[in-house]
């Protein structure tokens, strides 16, 4: 889950521009995610999804429990520390929260309803080749 | 001679009063097999709907059947979702029915949550966001789940008349721009005389379950339906891993074609007993075969299935009691091969035990085999076994439904042998323990009689509807040929129909010992 999570940041840093770093780009996929996911289930569906994700990624970065969700979705603090934080382990957090909301997805609605989910944001991300089926959500960066 | 004037050749036609015509109000299918027939060809186009009924009835099911048998990219479906079962939930579990077809999200049906509109402003915002919706997206059907949530959450700040000016103006607008609408809710019954909600809409469709003992049936009625007419009454709904199915009260069989002329006789497959009911049943009748338990009513059935494959008439036998294995074994040992036309496709036999059936299903499930291989030799065997498979609450409609299932099938030219078990009283001759004898065209009775320290079986065919039959009592066996009827009537006896004549002739030499007839083997 967690290459599928980078290989959408991937996407995101090559085909947006505006995205200086991975950081950046990988702050805007979960922004575009955002307002698919809260059409599907409202802000309040959202919110106790990316709230799951983010409990759940905190075993694996210490960094994210300053991290609180704020009532639409969105994060509070995370800019703030974002100051403090080396990039390279900001960049991870981002991985690991994406991972852990996909991972999430994958066992709520499927993994064919979550990449119909991701295609709809990026419809010209190729998926074919994608599996999310066999790894577990929780998996570790190699 | 008069010369033919041109103008009387060419006759102006007579002014015919133009009429405007009729709007064709186009039908939408359902999705929900038997449903479109109850609602008189499906659902009609722009029509605004509500499904309602109490918590698990199928409501939710039943619209997402809806939505996927009509949504397309270029007519799409709107969901929205409203403080009911949330999203991801729906699509969790939705996803498990193989009507679900998920290429169809994102494009042709998509999912929009109202939840935070719905808590945090009022009406007008909802029905804005809706309208907003509609105006960008265009949809052909549009859902709103739950819509009594909607309201629910907002009657306590508005007034009646807002609410029904809220329900108005949705109404309006959805139907203005070529909605059809389904508003989903869970209501009670008592609620539709005071609610504006059932007064505006066209059509309503309520659906409910009911615990019987220990079983549970869901129900479906077309409560209203403006434009068309629909099947009356209560009508059984299954859930399955299809969706919804739906069993009319009709069965479908309204509008079936007509039965044949009843010219044509068929053999039963026994040729004294078709002299005995005049040269065979008629093509299209309904037989029944009554008589207590050994008498040979499932090898009288056996025979008249397998007279009608010789013949080329393809058969289902509908089985209760008796595994399919017993069938084809018995008709084995009596030198009648089921198994090959099984495998041919030209027979079927159905062995339907499972608890808490419907009638109208199992009806359903008889009037499919028989549509599948084109039946025209159908075996009910045996009605107690029937009704013994049916769900507590569906015995009080059994024979009305096995009423209506029968004139539809021999409407169609179908003929039926049901059997039935009677328990031989030994001073009487009854038919059945249903009045069911008003439903059949002829009646065979089988019986039990005790003569010359024995017990013997006879028969007697009690009446033919339309045709003469034979008044006689005739002894029969069970061979290895299957049923035989022996012997010419017997004029020795007295009451034979109570089972315990007295002789009035003189007394035959009786041989020894010997078993009188061969069993059937094994």
């Amino acid at each position: 889950m967690r290459d599928f999570a980078e290989r959408l940041i991937v996407y995101e840093t090559r085909e947006n521009k505006s995205s200086e770093t991975k950081t950046q780009a990988a702050f805007l996929v979960g922004e575009k995610l955002r307002p698919q996911l809260a059409a599907l289930m409202g802000n309040v569906g959202f919110r106790a999804l990316i709230s799951r994700a983010l409990a759940l990624s905190n075993a694996e970065i210490p960094w994210l429990r300053a991290v609180h969700v704020k009532a639409d979705g969105s994060f509070e603090a995370l800019d703030e520390l974002g100051a403090q934080v080396d990039p390279d382990k900001i960049f991870e957090g981002r991985v690991v929260l994406l991972a852990q909301l996909l991972g999430l997805l994958v066992a709520f609605i499927g993994e064919n309803l979550t990449l119909r989910l991701v295609r709809e944001v990026w419809p010209k991300l190729s998926l074919n080749d994608v599996d999310l089926g066999t790894g577990d959500k929780n998996e570790k960066a190699e | 001679m008069k010369k033919p004037n041109n103008a009387a050749k060419h006759k102006l036609p007579k002014k015919v009063v133009s009429q405007p015509a009729k709007v064709t109000i186009r039908k939408l299918p359902t999705g929900v097999r038997g449903l479109d027939d109850i609602m008189g060809g499906g659902i009609p186009e722009f029509s605004f709907n509500i499904i309602a009924g109490s918590p698990g009835c199928g409501k939710t099911t039943l619209s997402h059947q809806i939505v996927f048998a009509n949504a397309t990219v270029k007519k799409p479906a709107l969901y929205f979702t409203v403080l009911g079962e949330p999203a991801m939930k729906m699509l969790r579990y939705q996803q498990q029915f193989s009507f679900f077809d998920e290429s169809k999200l994102g494009k042709a049906i998509r999912f929009i949550n109202l939840s935070d509109v719905a808590m945090q402003q009022d009406l007008n915002a909802v029905i804005d966001e809706i309208i907003k919706q509609v105006m960008t997206i265009s949809p052909g059907i549009v859902v709103v789940d739950s819509f009594r949530t909607v309201v629910r959450t907002k009657i306590g700040g508005a007034s009646e008349l807002e609410m029904q000016s809220f329900i108005q103006r949705l109404a309006q607008f959805l139907t203005s721009w070529e909605a059809t609408t389904f508003l989903v809710g869970e209501y009670v019954q008592e609620e539709i005389r005071d609610n504006p909600l059932f007064t505006i809409a066209d059509g309503l469709i309520w659906l409910s379950q009911l615990a019987e003992r220990n079983s549970v049936v869901r129900k479906l009625q077309i409560m209203k339906q403006r434009g068309q007419n629909s099947v009356p009454g209560l009508h059984t709904i299954r859930i399955s891993d299809g969706g919804l199915q739906a069993f009319s009260r009709t069965l479908g069989l309204v509008g079936k074609k007509m039965k044949p002329a009843r010219n044509r006789r068929l053999s039963i497959g026994i040729s004294e007993l078709d002299k005995m009911m005049g040269g065979g049943i008629f093509e299209g009748d309904s037989l029944l075969v009554a008589g207590p338990s050994g008498t040979g009513k499932s090898a009288l059935a056996t025979q008249f299935i397998a007279e009608g494959l010789r013949h080329g008439e393809p058969g289902v036998m509908a089985i209760f009691e008796e595994r399919q294995k017993g069938y084809t074994s018995r008709a084995d040992s009596f030198g009648l091969n089921l198994k090959t036309p099984q495998k041919k496709g030209k027979l079927e036999i159905l062995y339907l035990r499972p608890l808490d059936l419907s009638v109208d299903e199992t009806m359903q499930e008889l009037l499919d085999a028989v549509e599948r291989i084109g039946a025209k030799r159908l075996v009910i065997d045996s009605l107690v076994g029937f009704e013994m498979a049916l769900a507590p609450g569906f015995r009080t409609d059994f024979r009305e439904s096995l009423y209506r299932m029968i004139g539809g099938l021999t409407g169609a030219g179908v003929t039926v042998l049901s059997t039935v078990e009677v328990e031989d009283t030994f001073t009487a001759l009854p038919f059945s323990q249903y009045t069911i004898s008003f439903l059949t065209d002829d009646i065979i009775r089988m019986r039990y009689v005790e003569i010359d320290g024995q017990l013997r079986k006879v028969m007697v065919v009690i009446k033919m509807r339309g045709g003469n039959h034979s008044k006689d009592i005739r002894e029969y066996v069970i061979t290895d040929k299957g049923v035989v009827v022996i012997h010419p009537r017997s004029t020795d006896y007295n009451g034979l129909t109570t089972g315990i004549p007295t002789r009035t002739g003189p007394r035959q030499a009786q041989e020894e010992e010997r078993a009188p007839e061969p069993k059937a083997k094994k």
